[in-house]
């Protein structure tokens, strides 16, 4: 049947859209949302891979909480609006020609890709809630719990980077204050 | 020598080079984001596309070699992306407190 290639093509039209979106769009909510359909399209694809338990951490995890921390991100900071033209013109073909020399490299070795053999393991049931937590708990159980204090420290630094500080305002006065 | 990379999916199969291929197209993409946008906040963004296609190789690899160790490591990034996304943006928030910026290359102070 062709359905799982009928599926990977439009999720993939949708990614590859999405990702075009995600870089060429003025307004940065419309980034992220496009970020949010890429997300959903990978999510399903996936799922096609048989990574049930990472479909659903993607679509909870990454389009549901991160992109929602973007969101408030955008929505704090109100509409930016970026310069059409920048000074540094020239790192916008500089970019293009990055693109595209990562771009042939990558090519050449997908073409030159050769695929070792699968071990025998059933498909149906790889990538299940009880074989990820099987791996997370027992072989991988050190990285796992180094994970937590990872995300602690990264609470912990974020509470502490936006904690009130001086607003520009204030600068401004206490430098005219200092002035006068 | 029969073909290793169709992997096989329901009634049929996907091969994987093409999953692999979007993979690398997502990641260029995010690479031309983060070169040639000067918004920091869309730079951020730009950084998760390209782990995301990151994420999508692993996967990718994990169901062609039967291997789970891939989708333990699409874990670890997904964990690594959020923590990096939320110290990402409070840094941001932080500059905007200050003052407002529409351009990364603005941000020079600590060129001396």
């Amino acid at each position: 049947m062709i359905v799982p290639q009928l599926v990977f093509w439009v999720m993939a039209v949708i990614a590859v859209l999405g990702g075009v979106g995600v870089i060429a769009s003025r307004q940065p909510i419309r980034s992220v949302l496009s970020l949010v359909a890429v997300m959903l399209a990978l999510s399903v694809i996936f799922l096609e891979l048989s990574a049930q338990f990472v479909f659903a951490v993607q679509v909870i995890v990454y389009a549901g909480a991160v992109m929602v921390l973007f969101l408030f991100v955008v929505a704090l900071l109100g509409p930016l609006r970026e310069r059409a033209t920048g000074r540094l013109r020239f790192q916008w073909w500089l970019g293009i020609l990055v693109a595209l020399v990562f771009g042939g490299f990558l090519y050449s070795m997908l073409n030159g890709l050769r695929f070792r053999a699968p071990a025998n393991v059933d498909l149906s049931f790889f990538g299940t809630v009880q074989q990820i937590a099987a791996g997370l708990f027992t072989t991988y159980l050190y990285p796992f719990e180094l994970t937590s204090l990872l995300l602690l420290v990264a609470a912990v630094g974020a509470i502490y980077l936006s904690r009130g500080g001086r607003t520009a305002s204030e600068i401004q006065r206490e430098e005219e204050d200092r002035r006068a | 020598m029969p073909d290793y990379g169709q992997i096989p999916v329901g009634t049929g199969t996907l091969d994987a080079r093409l999953v692999l291929g979007l993979g690398a197209l997502l990641f260029i993409l995010g690479t031309i984001g983060v070169l040639i946008r000067r918004n920091p906040l869309v730079i951020l963004i730009c950084i998760e596309l390209m782990l995301n296609a990151v994420n999508l190789t692993l996967i990718t690899f994990a169901a062609q070699l039967r291997n789970l160790e891939g989708q333990l490591f699409a874990l670890m990034t997904m964990t690594v992306a959020a923590a990096e996304a939320v110290v990402g943006l409070a840094i941001l928030v932080d500059i905007f407190r200050v003052r407002d910026v529409d351009d990364v290359d603005e941000l020079s102070e600590l060129k001396g």
